[in-house]
């Protein structure tokens, strides 16, 4: 992989939207995780997703700021599981298996469930 | 004789720093005016809902209230227009809301030429 | 394409065209400064056509609402930005909908206004959790064509049709003192804001998404654009002229909301007032709601959290929680006391300063052919979006320097 691909790679990656196999919204790309050695190749590894992924992308106060409010969770997302990268990144399995949605599935419990048409 | 002059102008500057920023509040109220003669226009030709008569004389008088109090200057010619406005009764005549409409324009023309 | 859905979203598009906003500044601009600024409401309705027809395209297209892809476009830091400035700028836009449903209520019913807006959120709360998300946009979007007594009013009122088309030409009056010509430049820039506010794009966009358009629904998106939207704009022109008519020689330079249903009393009598009012009183109640769940659609697209009504609502939690959460701060912006037409001009003046952020990525991923493959921007579409991001560039950069030179246009 050229370096010059490796960096349009990160950069089409990030911030792309997250679909489970069962259609559902799991989250959005926060960051990559990349392996690689000094003179050899870098490949991509897995995606990071959570608010925890940001650290490095914002400034410090913005950091302390969302850990304070959002936590700073981080669910890692393997090469393996992913289907294909278009508009977004569809993924093979559903978003629970690689322990995403688990801030959803919590509120879920919040809310009744009856009264809408 | 020369510090009295001084004087006088120091203070004629100073009343017509504050008229230019009531000028605002001076419009306003001109059009608030304005407004309350025509919903009482409607109201006497029964064109309009009781309703919406009380409603509209309560947000225009609070309006009104509120441009009144913004005033750096109260006691000025404009000031006394805008206090005898306030205090018609809600279902005044059309023609003397009016009366007081023309005041505050001329007043308020008089200030933009300055 | 069916012809009966394409004509209720038109109709949809029509009735929810004008909100407090413009309808604010439309009877305002017909009092200051007669038919003059007629060619301004026009011009920004072709500006925000162009940036919905944009915005629906990307959704049928790419099947991504605009601000999953804005983040993808801006990036985590500038994204971020643009969200919060968007999030305070609808959320202040929010709240002078539900102050201005509240004022309906109390010159229809003369009921409490902190009552009606306590009650009325409630409402829309209500409403937005029990119906599907097609019936949402239709019940206060049709409904909103009792606005069309305006229009009524205005064959009625004996306008001056020559004048009137004139002032469709872009001009700018003569004989204006520098204050006056001051005064003109705000009401442009704030035209051009109550037109083309960034909620419009994120609901219409998201709306799209919600109805499952793809590929063959461009055809409907580009009519409901034009139409929907153009006709719209007749309405608030309409109230401009109406103003124009009535009010500028009487002196009046509408203070309320309220004043505006004048123009339908005064031809038509009580009944042309309540239709005036329940025109009124639907519009602004569906530009509450769209600007609600369009902040509702940002945050959860900007974190990929689960969204839209056309799921159940604890299909997607986050979502929902967020459009309650807003609402009720709405209501609370409103509690606070704020004079409605005070939080009209403060959403019109965050709008503006908001929008290029709004509209740049927009006019960079409808125009990427990676995303949108034949169906990126053409030519025409290209030089009018740019035109367009350069006007609101230069009308943001404009707006703080008017709004403080002549009060709010108060001269």
């Amino acid at each position: 992989m050229k370096p010059d691909g490796a960096i349009k790679l990160v950069s089409e990656l990030l911030d792309l939207p997250l679909i489970d196999s069962n259609g559902r919204y799991c989250g959005i790309v926060d960051d990559v995780e990349l392996k690689g050695q000094a003179g050899k190749p870098l490949r991509l590894e897995a995606l990071l997703v959570g608010p925890g992924a940001y650290s490095g992308r914002l400034p410090r106060w913005a950091m302390s700021l969302l850990r304070m409010t959002a936590g700073d969770r981080l669910t890692r997302v393997p090469l393996g599981q992913i289907r294909t990268i278009g508009a977004a990144v569809e993924l093979k399995v559903p978003g629970e298996k690689l322990g995403l949605r688990k801030t959803e599935d919590r509120v879920e419990g919040w809310l009744p469930k009856r009264g809408a048409l | 004789m020369g510090r009295s002059a001084c004087i006088l102008l120091a203070l004629l500057s100073a009343c017509s720093e504050g008229a230019a920023k009531d000028l605002q509040y001076i419009k306003q109220a001109r059009s608030i005016g304005a407004e309350w003669a025509l919903v009482n226009d409607q109201a006497h030709s029964g064109r309009v809902t009781t309703v919406y008569v009380q409603s509209m004389h309560h947000w225009l008088h609070d309006s009104l209230q509120t441009a009144s109090s913004s005033l750096t200057q109260p006691q000025s010619e404009y000031g006394r227009e805008i206090s005898q406005l306030l205090a018609e009764p809600a279902d005044a005549p059309p023609d003397q809301l009016r009366s007081h409409v023309t005041k505050l324009k001329q007043i308020e023309d008089q200030l933009e030429s300055a | 394409m069916n012809p009966l859905e394409l004509t209720l979203g038109i109709m949809t598009a029509v009735g929810g065209f004008v909100d407090i906003s413009e309808l604010v500044f439309a009877a305002r601009a017909g009092s200051t400064f007669g038919f003059a600024l007629i060619w301004v409401f026009a011009f920004s309705t072709v500006g925000i056509v162009v940036f919905s027809e944009m915005s629906g395209r990307v959704a049928a297209v790419a099947k991504q609402p605009v601000f999953n892809l804005m983040r993808h476009r801006l990036g985590l830091e500038l994204g971020l930005v643009t969200l919060v400035a968007s999030v305070i700028s609808n959320l202040i836009t929010c709240a002078a909908e539900i102050g201005g449903v509240a004022l309906m209520l109390n010159y229809l019913l003369g009921l409490s206004y902190v009552l009606m807006a306590v009650a009325m959120t409630i409402a829309l709360i209500v409403s937005i959790w029990v119906l599907p998300f097609k019936w949402i946009e239709r019940a206060y979007g049709l409904l909103g064509l009792f606005m069309i007594v305006f229009a009524a009013a205005l064959f009625a009122n004996h306008a001056p049709w020559t004048r009137i088309a004139g002032g469709l030409v872009p001009q700018v009056p003569r004989g204006l003192t520098t204050k006056e010509m001051l005064s003109f430049g705000y009401f442009c820039v704030a035209i051009v804001s109550a037109v083309m506010f960034p909620y419009e794009v994120y609901f219409y966009s998201s709306g799209g998404i919600e109805e499952e358009w793809g590929p063959k629904d461009i055809l409907t998106n580009r009519l409901t654009s034009i139409l929907g939207m153009g006709l719209g704009s007749l309405l608030a022109i309409a109230i401009l002229a109406n103003s124009a008519i009535l009010f500028g020689p009487a002196n009046v330079d509408p203070a309320i909301p309220g004043t505006a249903a004048l123009e339908a009393a005064i031809p038509f009598g009580k009944w042309g007032l309540i239709l005036a009012l329940l025109g009124m009183f639907f519009a602004v109640a569906g530009a509450a709601v769209e600007t609600c769940l369009a902040n509702a659609y940002s945050i959860a697209q900007f974190f990929g959290w689960a969204w839209g009504r056309h799921k159940k609502p604890w299909e997607a939690p986050r979502f929902t929680l967020t459009w309650i959460i807003l609402f009720l701060a709405a209501l609370a912006i409103v509690l606070t006391g704020v004079d409605v037409m005070t939080l009209v001009e403060f959403a019109v003046l965050f709008s503006i300063l908001v929008l290029p952020l709004t509209y740049l990525p927009l006019l960079l991923l409808s125009g990427d052919r990676k995303f949108m493959g034949r169906y990126a921007n053409g030519a025409v579409t290209k030089w009018l979006g740019w035109f367009y991001f350069w006007i609101v560039c230069i009308a943001a950069v404009a707006a703080l320097p008017l709004y403080f030179l002549t009060s709010g246009g108060n001269g």
